[in-house]
């Protein structure tokens, strides 16, 4: 009797264990973190299945605290809204090693995506990144460079504040072009449980 | 507005938005070294961004034939070409009025396309006419009188029929004389005729017009039945490069030196 009861107990405790390992593998594939910027806070889903490399760098950044004020430093109407790599005044922050580009995936640079920004070296991405804000096709693998841009992930929540930062008032900053005339910073970044 | 496109690399500039690069009345020979390092690097930084380079004119100071292609200024200005092209970007050449011989083992060479002129394109949407703009100075009759001469194909056959070296003192002595006709003539009909631009404008069903040939460089507004059509017209290369940048949303004026 004492051993049935055992038994049972047992294989109670493994039922209340299995589903929370479905449901943290399930989680494990799709990191969520959430965005505070000064025009809004928004949340992006990541596809860490589809973008493992990409999505682990993403995550580093933002564990780490690299994108608390930064800017968005880039922003072309129809285009996209690009940052991750500057604080305000355009001061460059320094970045962890660059990542390999993943844009194979099969994931389109569709609108409210989330992709690796970079050179013409394709392998090239570190902490900048860009939100697409129209579908922007051409982005997408093998691009017109063979590679194109890696996508490896979308906004779900808060779309609203990636039309407004688009819509923010841009000029020249020294030497680059598309620059917010007022800062639009990321406050802090972090990862949703 | 300048569009800075030699970023350092750390700074992470890409993506691009798709855009189409236009310049003309570039110049090149061997007697000026820093036009043509200018071009080379413009082919090699600036170019390989854009999905399309056109060349509306002039690219060369003079033309004498394919057969002279084979020189190492020659083969190295083609070889930036071929390599650009390469790369994915779509390469059109367009006669000027002192390189109206280049044919179809130049554009080989270069791994591009020769375009008739004018040309009429659809740019983003927007129906645009290229043209070199030599055609568009009816007010000098002398000169068009001369282009008239010089691109029939009896004249051309019977130059192309000379022996090189001939026909390149040929050219020497056209040179002289234009220069020294130059000189001569008033400010005003070397520029485009008002009266041609709208004619040409009337016949294409009023698109935006691109050119070069008058080295004055502008954003014009021409106001023709109803219609407004903008005339962009390119920059040479003498101190500096110019070219133009069009895009879907914008045209914007590139000054590299």
């Amino acid at each position: 009797m004492k051993l049935i009861r055992i038994i049972l107990a047992s294989l109670l405790v493994a039922l209340c264990i299995l589903p929370a390992q479905a449901a943290s593998l399930t989680k494990g594939k799709l990191k969520m973190v959430k965005i505070e910027t000064n025009h809004g806070t928004f949340t992006l889903q990541l596809d860490a299945e589809k973008a493992p490399i990409t999505t682990q760098n993403f995550l580093d950044y933002v564990n780490s605290g690299f994108y608390s004020n930064v800017v968005f430093h880039r922003v072309i109407p129809n285009f996209m809204i690009q940052g991750g790599g500057f604080e305000p005044g355009m001061k460059q922050k320094k970045t962890n090693d660059p990542i390999k580009n993943e844009a194979a995936n099969g994931l389109k640079n569709d609108k409210y995506t989330i992709a690796m920004a970079r050179t013409g070296d394709p392998h090239s991405g570190s902490s900048q990144f860009f939100i697409n804000t129209k579908n922007n096709s051409f982005l997408d693998y093998p691009g017109q460079d063979g590679w194109g841009y890696c996508v490896f992930g979308k906004v779900v929540e808060g779309t609203d504040v990636i039309d407004a930062i688009a819509k923010v008032k841009t000029g020249s900053s020294g030497f680059h072009q598309d620059v917010p005339k007022e800062d639009v910073i990321i406050i802090k970044a972090e990862v949703l449980q | 507005m300048t569009h800075p496109v030699l970023y350092p690399d750390s700074c992470i500039p890409y993506p691009e938005m798709p855009h189409t690069l236009f310049i003309a009345d570039l110049h090149l020979s061997e007697s000026h070294p820093h036009t043509a390092a200018q071009f080379l690097r413009f082919a090699q930084d600036v170019a390989p961004k854009a999905e399309a380079l056109y060349i509306l004119g002039d690219l060369f100071e003079y033309w004498a034939g394919d057969d002279d292609l084979d020189t190492p200024f020659h083969r190295q200005i083609c070889g930036a070409l071929s390599k650009l092209a390469a790369g994915g970007t779509r390469i059109f050449i367009m006669h000027g009025n002192r390189d109206f011989l280049m044919d179809e083992a130049l554009a080989a060479a270069c791994n591009a396309q020769l375009l008739n002129d004018p040309t009429l394109i659809d740019l983003y949407g927007q129906a645009t006419l290229l043209t070199h703009g030599d055609i568009l100075c009816t007010g000098d009759s002398a000169y068009q009188q001369f282009r008239a001469t010089v691109r029939g194909t009896d004249w051309r056959s019977q130059f192309l029929s000379q022996p090189l070296r001939q026909r390149k003192a040929q050219i020497e002595q056209l040179r002289a004389q234009s220069e020294q006709s130059k000189r001569e003539k008033a400010m005003a009909i070397m520029d485009v005729s008002n009266e041609a631009v709208l004619a040409l404008l009337r016949h294409h069903d009023y698109p935006r017009l691109i050119h070069g040939h008058t080295h004055r460089p502008a954003k014009h507004l021409h106001h023709a039945d109803g219609h407004t059509c903008e005339r962009w017209v390119l920059g040479d290369w003498d101190t500096q490069a110019n070219a133009l940048l069009v895009d879907s949303t914008s045209v914007q004026q590139l000054k590299l030196s």
